[in-house]
């Protein structure tokens, strides 16, 4: 069975934030929340990197093992999800993850955060496929109609990779070949604990 | 005049029902940027159906990884 995955080809990614603006359109993420972000390292210096971070979703997450509510649920095809309703915005997701991709919409009083919110790689969450209630809280679903998170399908020079974990894996190791050199998969041994064959 | 009929007071009442409507549904607004249903009724999944795989591989998404390896 395919296993959902992302991968951020790193000498690809020109930090233009598309993949950001998709997400945020697609999904009408309240504002001051974040479900994907651009993280450049040395920037504007000769060897700058980038790289395109959300959620891994990752095979033993690390988010659902401290929740104390037991928010989250993982889909066969590998889809780390939650349940808003289920969600107590207590934080210690936030702190468990190691891409830092659950988000808050609010800083209220006694520590109150609303909600979490992260990736859902465009596949909803616990509410029927595509329906109103589920774009309200989750965004959209566009796996249930066959396609791929909108951030990886918009990424202008391909840097972004989703889908079957196998079959993008096979297209970055195609790229490191002809290239003669690969900067790796970056946040694939933390996220689904092993490496890419190359 | 009977003060139900007067126009002024009737004005006056359409305007301070409006601005009632505006006060209930600002607080609602904000609360599905707060992950609720914004009053939309639930239609919750099964446990199964939640956990069943979601991925398909249609001709969109070949064209996906079709160009990504350009």
């Amino acid at each position: 069975m395919a296993r959902m995955k992302f991968l951020c080809d790193s000498d690809r990614c020109i930090e233009c934030n598309a993949c950001v603006t998709a997400c945020k359109n697609e999904n009408e993420v309240p504002w001051g929340i974040n479900r994907r972000r651009v993280v450049t390292i040395g920037d504007g210096k000769p060897g700058e990197r980038s790289i395109s971070m959300a959620c891994m979703h990752c095979t033993d997450a690390p988010c659902a093992a401290v929740c104390p509510v037991a928010c989250f649920y993982g889909t066969e095809d590998g889809l780390v999800l939650h349940d808003k309703d289920l969600c107590i915005g207590c934080g210690y997701c936030f702190y468990a993850c190691p891409f830092g991709a659950p988000q808050y919409p609010r800083v209220g009083n006694f520590g109150g955060r609303g909600k979490m919110d992260k990736c859902t790689y465009c596949a909803g969450g616990p509410q029927q496929d595509n329906s109103a209630v589920e774009y309200m809280q989750y965004g959209a679903n566009r796996i249930a109609e066959g396609k791929l998170p909108l951030c990886a399908e918009m990424c202008s020079t391909k840097a972004l990779l989703a889908g079957d974990g196998e079959i993008i894996a096979s297209i970055y190791k195609e790229r490191v070949q002809q290239r003669g050199y690969g900067s790796g998969a970056w946040g694939w041994r933390t996220a689904y604990r092993e490496e890419l064959p190359a | 005049m009977n003060e139900q009929d007067d126009p002024r007071l009737n004005a006056r009442r359409r305007f301070f029902g409006a601005l009632g409507l505006v006060a209930v549904a600002a607080p609602a607004a904000a609360f599905e940027a707060d992950g609720g249903t914004g009053g939309l009724p639930p239609q919750k999944e099964s446990e199964a159906e939640k956990r069943k795989p979601r991925y398909r591989e249609t001709d969109h998404v070949r064209a996906f990884y079709r160009t990504n390896r350009y």
